[in-house]
């Protein structure tokens, strides 16, 4: 583990100082891009305004993810057992995936109003189409003789999901997770920002942007970023654990 | 113990005929093979008699009663070409299964798989996944699976064919120990003529597609079959009959 995290640590550390090193050599003007040190000074002097809207907006992005998620395997179940429906399904879900969300975003938040309940709308309407292509293509992808077996011991169907589709559909599942989380965390901090009610990362960058405040803004993006990675080691971690059987968790030291 | 009773069983998928009026009584507790080209509609034959497919006339009785219902009483166990494990189950999981699935036929006197596993050489390999055994070795775990069930038909559909040669005469030689004396009914598709004479109490050769019954003849070796088997001037005799039939099969 000491050895693996070694080389990304690295990145991270040249990353940071050749940032900051560009921002004193070429006084980059504040508002443009902020030197990691001033941002991350002005993020520890209010950090528990911060942490309390990350803790918002973790609750935005990862319900709404997990909403998202559980719907997919529901509506996966049912498509990847019948064409027609899941014919019918296609259009509406390539509609939501293409149509950029921040076309129509702002009538969802008047139509939702006030709290959290546009940014857990968004996510999760946004992160769907994703979550059920993976869910159909990896429940359909157990083998023809699996299923026979199971049937020649009259499984029923909620068997077949439980013990075979859905472990099969958990690897795909999971890398589309992976892809979600940034998509997830995109949305919920402009929907925070739009709909002024005062809680979350989004918020404070939205009004930090309007006020010309550029410490405020850059320490918005730092903990964000913050949660994103974090959001994705968790994920990782997760993944390993329980798909240590699969054939891309097994190299060890890639 | 189970009795197999087929008659005038044909099956057609669409305009493409695969069985041909079989009909065939199969006694309680014997080991049958049927051999047959590649194609030829063998594999369809037990798949109907699994209840896994179902004819298009004729009937099928497993103890009396059709397919659908043996199978609804766990009363088949399958053991299929390719060994079929879940990758995410260890050996004694994927041995566990069919026991896992429909729980409330299971039979009271199941048998223990984790016993089953000892007795096929993998105990030390209980908590290993599939992807760290040879074929042989999941192969030897589909076996368990399907007799932990304690099922009185085993079917088995070219179970070995992917293996290696000296992997399949163990394999064998393992199949001959395990049924001999459980007084399961076997049902073993294969297109190796040795192989099911070695295995069988009873040899049947199907003809080119359509399937018919063109040979049908007992395996008079006695019982336990011993390793050297293939050795026995008998073996040979009966090889050469399975072999005459299947080429006379095969000329139009």
């Amino acid at each position: 583990m000491t050895r693996r995290a070694f080389a990304p640590l690295v990145g991270i550390v040249v990353f940071v100082a050749v940032w900051e090193g560009f921002v004193r050599a070429f006084n980059v003007r504040p508002f443009i891009l902020r030197a990691p040190s001033s941002a991350v000074n002005y993020l520890w002097k209010f950090r528990s305004d911060y942490l309390d809207a990350a803790w918002v907006t973790v609750q935005h992005s990862m319900l709404g993810l997990l909403f998202a998620l559980l719907l997919a395997v529901a509506f996966g179940a049912v498509l990847a057992s019948n064409r027609f429906l899941e014919r019918a399904a296609q259009p509406i879900l390539l509609l939501i995936q293409v149509v950029p969300w921040i076309a129509y975003v702002s009538s969802v938040v008047v139509w939702l109003g006030l709290g959290s309940a546009p940014a857990l709308f968004m996510v999760t309407l946004v992160c769907l189409p994703a979550f059920v292509f993976a869910s159909v293509d990896g429940m359909r992808s157990v083998e023809p003789a699996t299923l026979e077996l199971m049937s020649s011991v009259d499984a029923s169907r909620l068997e077949v999901l439980t013990r075979v589709r859905l472990p099969s559909a958990a690897p795909l599942l999971f890398t589309t997770a992976r892809f979600n989380v940034g998509l997830a965390l995109a949305i919920a901090y402009y929907v925070e920002g739009a709909n002024f009610s005062n809680e979350g990362i989004g918020n404070i960058g939205r009004s930090a942007a309007a006020n010309n405040q550029a410490d405020r803004l850059w320490a918005s993006v730092f903990s964000i970023a913050v949660v994103g990675v974090v959001a994705l080691l968790l994920l990782s971690l997760l993944e390993r654990t329980v798909l240590h059987w699969h054939a891309a968790q097994r190299t060890e030291n890639r | 113990m189970s009795n197999v009773a087929l008659h005038g069983l044909n099956k057609s998928f669409g305009d493409l005929e695969v069985l041909d009026n079989v009909s065939l009584e199969i006694e309680s507790g014997s080991f049958v093979s049927f051999i047959g080209p590649s194609g030829c509609g063998k594999t369809t034959l037990v798949r109907v008699v699994a209840g896994l497919e179902a004819a298009s006339s004729g009937t099928v009785l497993v103890d009396g009663s059709p397919p659908a219902v043996a199978r609804s009483h766990k009363r088949v166990g399958l053991v299929p070409q390719q060994p079929g494990l879940l990758p995410w189950r260890t050996v004694r999981a994927n041995a566990h299964l069919l026991l896992d699935i429909n729980r409330a036929a299971n039979p009271p006197d199941a048998a223990n798989p984790n016993t089953l596993l000892r007795e096929v050489g993998l105990g030390d390999f209980m908590e290993s996944y599939p992807h760290e055994l040879s074929g042989g070795m999941q192969q030897r775990v589909a076996l368990v699976r399907a007799l932990s069930l304690h099922s009185p038909l085993l079917v088995m559909d070219e179970p070995f064919a992917a293996l290696d040669e000296i992997t399949r005469s163990e394999m064998r030689l393992l199949l001959n120990q395990l049924v001999e004396g459980r007084g399961v009914t076997v049902l073993f598709v294969t297109h190796n003529i040795s192989e099911a004479v070695a295995l069988s109490d009873r040899v049947i050769v199907c003809s080119p597609r359509p399937a018919r019954v063109v040979a049908d003849f007992n395996v008079d070796l006695p019982r336990p079959r011993a390793r050297d088997i293939e050795d026995d001037s008998r073996f040979v005799e009966l090889c050469a009959e399975a072999r005459h039939a299947l080429h006379g099969a095969m000329r139009p």
